[in-house]
């Protein structure tokens, strides 16, 4: 799939925006804070109805303007159909074939984005949170129903952890209406916890040839899921359910004591192994570097594979942090295959033939040129 | 826009409708000078007695004129089914598809620890009082099907299982996440049909 075209009406930097892209490759040249990262955060929007810098939509939104859009022009499957965001104060929209979607699993997965800046080299080293919020888009954006799991996880969990509270203060408590939570809550933790293995396989079986590529034969690469609940990838969604059921019944007490609910999938995290070691603990900067690059590479092939089409890989400022055969490795795998943005405040940095071909934008204060 | 003060406090009444933004309430305003002086005076009465008539029935808590309201004094209805909703709303709806015979309770609202809502600031206790006065034997839990209605309904079942009282719930036809009184009638009566055993 691709995106042949993009307009954007006050979002960020820009004012007016219209542009067409290449099918195979733009490179997008800059200086800092002159729009690269906005222009590449603008696509992701268009795929995910949410930022991956900002929680909060208010931001996108050109300064002093009462709303912003982004309109793309979109071919998958031989098709060509138009998305739309609209932010606005009040919130926000997602049209999809011009139709509003009032769920945003409805909305989501039209347009698959696979986006690689700087701050994903952290994803081994950074928190679980980066981890969780890694592995729950990717999910999402192939699976959108896991997206309605997820928004139902985490209203049940916002409810039981109010009256945690509540039950932490008042003493003589009722724990009626806490079970009935926890048997909402597991309902949803079963099935997200399920999807997570399932993805993690296929995550694996493709990430592991990867990076056995990248590291030339030297590195092993083993993914692991680390669960607050005694749960295997062997279990099925019923021995899922009745494993969180014994283990809520058991912190029971303690969860009262404490005022939050203590296990879930909004407590788990990955671990990433290279030949038996814990990446995060021992690995050295370069070994990080390429497992994170492993694990992006992994998911473009997974998507193809789910999906049917390769997505759209935004590389925003994370050439140039690459060494030079890791560059070409990234670059010959999506070579002619996937539509990709390359985001630098110099070309020099970067050498591949793949280049010679690119469509060159040149961007400046929020304008757009496009280079002859 | 400058409107004299009549006008202002006109279209300002409008907008505290739910659904009305502030066009459509300049709109209305408008079109209320127009109306016949009589038939503005009614409205306005309509509106007054419609809040001080209206009461909540003493026994299953739905909007009345008189107390009991006049479901629970239909004696051709199965007193020994209840079908418990959450707001006055769902039982006109569940009324005019015209299918079910037996009584209601509602309960105004669903339990929600967020908003600090819990069983004993909804009709949950005056449920379970009639419960052990009325001989009913079924109770249909017909709240909503979002995750405060679906709690609600799972803590009344947990309440009232020692009793033996067969539970059902609505389960089939209703959007997920959607509201009763937004369901059609054709739905509702296939809710109805396939309600599951708790
Ligand atoms: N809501 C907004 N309205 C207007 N301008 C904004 C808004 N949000 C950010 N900006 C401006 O956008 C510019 C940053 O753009 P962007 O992050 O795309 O830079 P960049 O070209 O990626 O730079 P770098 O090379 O440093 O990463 C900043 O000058 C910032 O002031
Ligand atoms: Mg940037
Ligand atoms: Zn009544």
């Amino acid at each position: 799939m691709y995106i042949q075209e993009l307009s954007l009406r006050s979002y960020r930097n820009y004012d007016q925006l219209s542009l067409s892209f290449d099918h195979k490759i733009n490179v997008i040249i800059g200086e800092n804070a002159q729009g690269k990262t906005n222009l590449m955060e603008a696509i992701y929007v268009l795929a995910f109805a949410r930022s991956h810098r900002t929680p909060r939509d208010k931001e996108l939104i050109q300064w002093d303007a009462e709303y912003g859009k982004i309109k793309g022009s979109i071919f998958k499957r031989n098709r060509r159909f138009p998305l739309e965001i609209v932010l606005s104060n009040k919130g926000k929209k997602a049209k999809l074939n011009h139709i509003e979607q009032k769920r945003l699993s409805d909305y989501i997965g039209a347009l698959n984005v696979v986006m690689f800046a700087p701050e994903d080299l952290n994803l081994v080293k950074g928190s679980p949170q980066v981890r969780r919020r890694f592995i729950d888009m990717e999910i999402g954006q192939i699976q959108p129903t896991y997206i309605y799991h997820l928004g139902q996880y985490q209203k049940i969990l916002r409810q039981r952890n109010h009256l945690l509270k509540e039950l932490q203060r008042k003493r003589e408590a009722d724990l009626t209406m806490l079970r009935v939570l926890t048997d909402q809550l597991i309902e949803h933790a079963a099935t997200i916890v399920d999807r997570r293995f399932r993805f993690l396989q296929l995550l694996r079986e493709w990430a592991t040839p990867i990076h056995e590529g990248i590291s030339r034969n030297l590195e092993q690469l083993e993914i692991a899921y680390d669960a607050s609940v005694k749960v295997s990838e062997a279990m099925d969604l019923e021995t899922l359910k009745s494993t969180y059921q014994e283990k809520f019944t058991d912190i029971e007490t303690k969860e009262v004591e404490r005022g939050t609910t203590l296990a879930g999938p909004h407590r788990d995290d990955l671990v990433f192994f290279v030949n038996g070691k814990d990446v995060q603990t021992y690995g050295s900067q370069g070994q990080q570097r390429t497992t994170a690059l492993s694990l992006k590479l992994a998911e473009i092939e997974l998507i193809h594979s789910e999906v049917g089409e390769y997505p759209i890989l935004l590389l925003d400022d994370v050439l140039s942090e690459l060494d030079d055969y890791r560059q070409s490795h990234l670059l010959h795998t999506i070579q002619g295959k996937v539509q990709t943005f390359v985001s630098t405040t110099s070309i020099d940095g970067i050498e591949h033939d793949a280049l010679k071909e690119a469509e060159i934008f040149h961007v400046k204060e929020g304008t757009i040129d496009v280079q002859k | 826009m400058y409107y004299p003060e009549p006008i202002s406090k006109l279209i300002d009444s409008f907008t505290k409708l739910p659904g009305i933004g502030p066009k459509t309430a300049v709109r209305l305003a408008f079109f209320v000078l127009e109306m016949e002086e009589d038939d503005v005076l009614d409205f306005a009465k309509s509106l007054v007695n419609a809040k001080r008539e209206l009461t909540h029935c003493s026994t299953c808590g739905h909007i009345t004129d008189q107390d009991p309201c006049s479901i629970c004094q239909d004696e051709s209805r199965d007193p020994t089914l209840i079908c418990v909703v959450q707001d006055p709303k769902d039982v006109i709806a569940m009324e005019k598809m015209k299918d079910f015979r037996g009584k209601y309770h509602v309960l105004h609202g669903a339990i929600s620890p967020m908003d600090g809502i819990g069983p004993e600031d909804i009709n949950v206790p005056s449920l379970i009082n009639r419960l052990k006065d009325e001989g009913v034997e079924e109770l249909i839990l017909a709240t909503n099907p979002n995750i405060e209605g679906e709690a609600t309904a799972m803590y009344i079942s947990r309440l009232v299982k020692p009793s033996g009282i067969r539970m059902t719930r609505i389960a089939h036809g209703l959007p997920v996440g959607g509201d009763l009184e937004y369901a059609d009638e054709v739905t509702l009566s296939k809710a109805l049909e396939g309600r599951r055993e708790l």
